[in-house]
């Protein structure tokens, strides 16, 4: 703790930041950084190009759904010609089509949520948060990036092997996944998928570990567990569930990575009808179990820390403390919790034993109180407050909106008898949208323009974001509300031509609409990385704490370097002393000194 | 055209005896969100007119209750307790094989790279030796012969495959055992509210039982190739008269297939022994 107390003297501060900047070259700057915060940004920009192709793959897909067998506009003709029916034509074959859906899903969860959340909002909020010059380990920090941008080039490599992308859905359910029909030691589409995921997972852990380190061993002086913003809270929370998800992810990775590289038979039955004879012995479901044993906890981790940028954009901007501080901490720590006994929910359907089905059943509709806690405390948050509304609060009410829609619809499949007829329909890719879109994005939004200022030093356009906002929620729902619809007239999802069932014929005028909301909500993007760059470049400079937020990161300095802070940070409070009663300004910053003590649940100065 | 709001309106049409209850269910638990929807969107809608900033105004410094916690946590555990112990009745119904009703009619079904096929008991009612009868008969399970069939077993005689189509009685208990000789499928029947993922090396239990006659569609719904989409099989719903002519039909042509097949390998028996 001494190392951290001559960290924080200003004057060592100085010459620390001085020397970084005289002594190391461009590329430990820039590319192999250990700062956290220019971390961040590598997690922002790689995820972002990410976004993109998710995007564009996501679109193609729309396409075809909507206009089955008619050319892609303007790209359709660029295409190679393993992609489309015939060279030249633009229309895109099924295999394509099955190699696109599972590309989409699997880029936007590991490349674009995952690292947003987790690795562009941890590594940025945390030491800014907490009040300290970096992270724990940064060398194991900057690993943590560096294993991101290799797995992106093994995962879009797929394409150059003999069987294209991976085909398997980013579920990669065996024996499809397993099976690959070609010799051993070939790297096809789904090895290559699979190592890198692994890398992920790899990175995943790295950055858990030390974020937890971090959050226990390095807070400002005087900061206790409970003055952390929730935030961090939530982000702490997402990182032990990364921890002792991601490992049993890896495992089931590797065992599927052998079947397929070495040709063993984890996941294959005996008795296959198949022209390969490598099989036998295997159990399909097992994989199952062990993917969603981790991956339902990573909705959480996809989840969980936007809540808690959530939770802070709104009690800044109604200029209120968070409703039920300790109330919002147990229910992101009983969602961790519930999170790691309900992974069955995925497998009502799949074959196993219908009383795992009940006892999954009954766990899930467990896990939708705390949602629901968290819900009303953010509107107790907003009921007489004094809303001021930012892009960010826009985007963090559109969140709250949205995850009520995904919430509600949850509450469908966790019946397990419902489920039954909505399981693998367009009702659950609605659902999944509403919670990682509607949940997830919007919450990324709103925490990137929220802290924008504060990493770029520069203003984001404020119209342009109101105006991106707008158009994004407008395009969201236009695009994901008619597919619950789809669902419940039975529109199974990962099909590449509806039109060929009879019972499915009435809802194309559906799948039209849905593609046009997609097209919107893709190039809505485009006015966000307009703002981006045009703030970068020309945007008005942004001030210490433009939003007059209390939280500790808006004691540094308006785009900090190195090490941070330019002064010593003691924190006298928790995060969220708005609007107190006696005090002539309608915040309180942690770092500011003053006593104050609670009386029937409000704050009051003391002198 | 219907409208996108009108929820309950999209269902295709139930055809099972459990459908109803399927339905009933979604409808509650729709009615139920709904109330929700309305109750959450509609307080944040009034909060975000009422406390919006204006000159002079000022935020309120209270940090939460814990009443209103308690009741907010308790409310919703009981509603949502009480969903899902009433779903699992249903579950229990649909899916606990020790409650399915005693099958009038058995099928075996298998699902492949991309399509189903279908074995009948014939008009016997009984199945020959197969690989679900027997399990040292699934090690014959083969492109040609995907159930494993015993064609010497004299009970097995009458059994008849048929690919992409079945017809089941109306108003009977059907028990479909599924499996699949590949990846994973799953037979997805949407009129009758039916979905069940079938696996390789276990056959499933799927139990209906349908009150309208006529003809309807069979999805895969689990991803399993290219070809998934097109894994479609349309099925019918006859009356017992229709189901049992063809049962009948299908059986008599069966057997005098196997009796033309047999005639070869069987002078060939008799030769082999009695040059012996």
């Amino acid at each position: 703790m001494s190392t951290e107390a001559i960290a924080h003297s200003p004057s060592h501060e100085h010459v620390h930041e001085e020397a970084h900047h005289h002594v190391l070259p461009w590329y430990r700057r820039y590319l192999f950084s250990t700062d956290h915060k220019v971390i961040a940004k590598q997690f922002m920009l790689t995820s972002f190009i990410f976004l993109f192709i998710g995007g564009a793959f996501a679109l193609i897909i729309r396409w075809q759904l909507a206009f089955p067998g008619k050319p892609i506009p303007v790209i359709g003709s660029l295409l190679p010609s393993t992609w489309v029916t015939e060279p030249g034509n633009g229309i895109i074959t099924p295999e394509f089509f099955a190699q696109l859906l599972t590309m989409h899903g699997s880029i936007m969860i590991f490349f674009v949520i995952i690292p947003l959340a987790v690795g562009m909002f941890g590594n940025f909020c945390i030491p800014l948060m907490i009040g300290t010059n970096d992270m724990a380990l940064p060398r194991l920090n900057m690993w943590s990036f560096w294993l991101l941008p290799p797995a992106g080039l093994i995962i879009l490599t797929g394409f150059f092997t003999p069987s294209g992308y991976a085909a398997a859905g980013w579920t990669s359910y065996p024996p499809l996944a397993a099976q690959t029909g070609y010799p051993a030691f070939t790297f096809t589409g789904q090895t290559l998928w699979l190592i890198a995921v692994f890398l992920i997972g790899f990175s995943s852990i790295m950055g858990g570990v030390n974020y937890i380190t971090t959050i226990l061993n390095k807070r400002a002086k005087g900061m206790r567990l409970f003055d952390m913003p929730l935030t961090i809270w939530a982000i702490f929370i997402t990182a032990i569930l990364a921890v002792l998800g991601t490992p049993v992810l890896a495992s089931g990775l590797a065992m599927l990575f052998f079947d397929n590289f070495l040709h063993t038979s984890f996941f294959l039955p005996d008795n296959l009808v198949t022209s390969s004879k490598y099989f036998g012995g295997g159990q399909p479901v097992l994989f199952q179990h062990v993917f969603w044993f981790y991956s339902h906890p990573a909705v959480y981790i996809m989840l969980v820390p936007l809540m808690g940028v959530v939770s802070d954009v709104i009690s800044t901007f109604s200029r209120k403390p968070i409703f039920g501080y300790k109330a919002m901490i147990f229910a992101i720590a009983s969602i961790g919790g519930l999170g790691f006994i309900v992974w069955g929910h995925h497998m009502f359907q799949s074959g196993m034993n219908p009383l795992l089905g009940t006892t999954f059943m009954l766990s899930t509709i467990v896990i939708a109180v705390p949602s629901a806690i968290k819900v009303f405390n953010w509107l107790g948050t907003l009921w007489r407050g004094d809303i001021h509304y930012s892009a960010a609060m826009l985007s963090a009410l559109a969140f709250v909106s949205m995850f009520i829609i995904g919430g509600l619809s949850g509450v469908f499949m966790a019946s397990a008898p419902v489920d039954i007829y909505i399981h693998d329909t367009y009702f659950i890719v609605a659902h999944i949208h509403y919670v990682l879109f509607g949940g997830s994005l919007f919450g990324i939004f709103a925490g990137l323009y929220y802290w924008f200022p504060k990493m770029f030093g520069k203003m984001l356009s404020e119209t342009w974001g109101r105006r991106h906002l707008f158009w994004t929620f407008i395009g969201f729902n236009v695009c994901f509300f008619p597919m619950h619809v789809l669902g419940l007239g039975g529109h199974m999802r990962r099909i590449y031509d509806p039109n060929v069932y009879d019972f499915l014929k009435g809802m194309h005028p559906m799948n039209i609409i849905i593609t046009y909301g997609a097209m919107l909500l893709g190039f809505a993007q485009l006015m966000l990385v307009g703002n981006i760059l045009y703030s970068l470049f020309f945007g008005k400079k942004a001030t210490r704490n433009p939003w007059r937020a209390n939280s500790l990161e808006w004691a540094a300095p308006p785009h900090p370097g190195h090490g941070n802070f330019d002064s010593d940070i003691t924190v006298y409070r928790g995060p969220y002393e708005y609007s107190v009663a006696d005090r002539e300004l309608d915040y309180w910053p942690q770092w500011e000194p003053g006593k104050a003590i609670s009386v029937h649940h409000h704050t009051v100065a003391v002198d | 055209m219907k409208s996108v709001f009108d929820f309950l309106g999209w269902f295709p049409e139930n055809i099972s005896t459990f459908g109803g209850e399927l339905d009933a269910l979604f409808a509650i638990i729709w009615w139920v969100t709904v109330g929700i929807f309305f109750l959450t969107f509609g307080l944040m809608a009034i909060f975000m007119i009422v406390y919006r900033n204006r000159e002079g105004h000022r935020g309120y410094n209270y940090h939460g209750n814990n009443i209103l916690e308690i009741v907010w946590t308790i409310l919703p555990t009981l509603l949502f307790a009480g969903i899902g112990l009433y779903s699992n009745e249903i579950w229990e119904v649909t899916k606990y094989s020790n409650r399915n009703p005693k099958p009038d009619v058995e099928i075996l079904m298998l699902g492949k790279q991309f399509g189903w096929m279908f074995l009948y008991p014939g008009a016997d009612g009984k199945f020959g030796r197969n690989a679900y009868t027997d399990r040292t008969a699934r090690a014959d399970m083969s492109a040609t012969n995907p159930f494993g069939r015993d064609s010497l077993d004299p009970a097995g005689a009458d059994d008849f495959m048929v690919e992409n189509q079945f017809r089941v009685p109306v108003n009977a208990n059907v028990i479909v055992r599924g499996s699949t000789i590949d990846v994973l499928h799953s037979f997805f029947l949407p009129h009758a509210r039916v979905k069940q993922d079938v696996i390789p090396g276990t056959w499933m239990n799927i139990w209906f039982n349908i009150f309208k006659t006529g003809k309807y569609e069979l999805a895969c719904a689990e991803l399993c190739g290219s070809g998934h989409y097109a894994m479609r099989a349309e099925y019918q719903v006859l009356s017992d008269a229709d189901y049992d002519a063809w049962l009948d039909q299908k059986s008599a042509e069966m057997k005098g297939m196997n009796a033309a097949v047999a005639k070869e390998p069987a002078a060939a028996d008799t030769t082999a022994s009695a040059t012996m």
